[in-house]
């Protein structure tokens, strides 16, 4: 449970919703390199998809160093719209992850 | 007129194999093999395909499910990456499946739900996921003008995806402060459902079975009133025992303001709510003291704010 709260009072991850399911992980991290570079210690991109049964979105989880920043993120990008080459628009939505847990640094070297 | 014969997809051996194990090979038996196969596999060139494969879970029998939660246990000791990717990526699916709403996805959405479970039930998740996941499905769309959409009154699926995660895993929360927030959501659900017309039978005996298995001395409401009622004077009772809360920590030298946890349980289910669907809606800055019991004036209702 202390865990669990230690969790409430400071939730880090991030989600990025909504985004162009064309857009590429490299895009998307150029957009937001330039103030917040130095400010995540994760991060996980989930590309979309475009097809004629539906569209996927693209999705990134972005774990950031201290709370504070998730808020200036959020001020930044929520409801920021993206635009893919055709013009279209995405209205990006940016939440705290519903599951805060981000990989260990270092997993076990697998040994198989 | 001519038709082009139906092209099968050509798959890289790689992925005939993964799919193999995962969809022929994979039973009670074989999950020992299969999950050392699956580590030897070249992670980096396969690791994606692997996600897609674990999210295929609804493809498989319904009773394979927990096999895949078994695996994705097993893995995260050495690949710990795809074990969050799993999660967050069930997470994304039960919330998309909500937002859109698609009698074809039912069947889909039903399935993540036990993998959700069974992913609790393997221990890669704790208890307040699966809260703020039950909390997020009676209440999300609600009091938008998209709620005739999301969830009409006649519409009874999301009491389908309640039965079947708390069906999986809702004998666990049988004791301590997650026993207590059972008994909580219980009432919200209870509610939830009298929000309803009428009920589809099946459904109803299913009610009557999850009741009767997790809390068989449970008050069942009989009209949405006196449900809405009993929950107005929960939600009393919780603004008094906040204001007392607050009494407390305001004095100094109180150890006790850090890692209590009945001030935790003192949430109220609007708090997951809020939680799960945005952090926009309420204001960020006052999540520190949500602990304390600061959102607890916040009606569930009201919860529903939507971007």
């Amino acid at each position: 449970l202390e865990t669990a709260m230690k969790e409430q009072q400071a939730r880090t991850k991030v989600a990025v919703r909504h985004l162009p399911p064309s857009l590429s992980e490299a895009v998307f991290q150029d957009q937001i390199a330039g103030k917040y570079a130095g400010a995540y210690t994760w991060w996980s991109y989930h590309p979309g998809k475009n097809s004629h049964k539906r569209q996927v979105y693209s999705r990134a989880y972005i774990n950031f160093k201290k709370p504070e920043d998730v808020i200036d993120f959020y001020e930044d990008f929520n409801g920021h719209v993206f635009v893919n080459e055709r013009g279209a628009q995405y209205k990006a939505l940016v939440e705290y992850a519903p599951y805060q847990r981000v990989p260990k640094p270092r997993s076990k070297k697998d040994v198989r | 007129p001519e038709r082009s014969a139906r092209v099968s997809k050509v798959r890289p051996p790689l992925h005939q194999y993964i799919r193999k194990l995962l969809f022929a090979d994979l039973d009670k038996t074989t999950i020992e093999r299969v999950l050392r196969q699956l580590r030897k596999l070249p992670w980096s060139e396969c690791e994606t395909y692997l996600l897609k494969c674990f999210m295929k879970v609804y493809k498989g029998k319904y009773s394979q499910v927990h096999l895949i939660a078994s695996l994705t246990a097993g893995l995260s000791r050495y690949h710990d990456a795809f074990a969050v990717s799993v999660v967050d990526e069930v997470l994304e699916a039960i919330r998309v499946g909500l937002e859109l709403n698609e009698y074809g996805m039912q069947q889909r959405r039903i399935a993540y739900m036990r993998f959700l479970g069974e992913l609790y039930s393997y221990r890669l998740i704790d208890s307040p996921v699966i809260f703020d996941t039950l909390y997020l499905i009676i209440f999300f769309g609600h009091g938008t003008s998209e709620q005739d959409v999301l969830d009409p009154p006649e519409d009874c699926f999301r009491l389908r995806m309640v039965i079947t995660l708390l069906e999986t895993c809702g004998q666990f929360f049988d004791r301590g402060s997650s026993k207590r927030r059972l008994d909580r959501f219980l009432l919200y659900f209870q509610r939830y459902v009298l929000s309803k017309g009428v009920i589809p039978l099946d459904v109803e005996f299913d009610l009557q079975d999850l009741f009767a298995d997790l809390r068989p001395k449970m008050v069942r409401y009989a009209t949405y009133d006196e449900a809405n009622q009993a929950l107005l004077e929960l939600e009393e009772v919780d603004r008094n025992l906040a204001a007392s809360e607050k009494d407390r920590s305001s004095r100094p030298l109180n150890p006790s303001t850090q890692g209590d946890g009945e001030a935790h349980v003192n949430n109220p289910g609007s708090e997951y709510v809020k939680d799960a669907q945005n952090i926009g809606a309420a204001p960020l800055g006052t999540r520190a003291s949500g602990i304390h019991g600061a959102g607890l004036a916040d009606d569930a209702d009201s919860e529903s704010e939507t971007e």
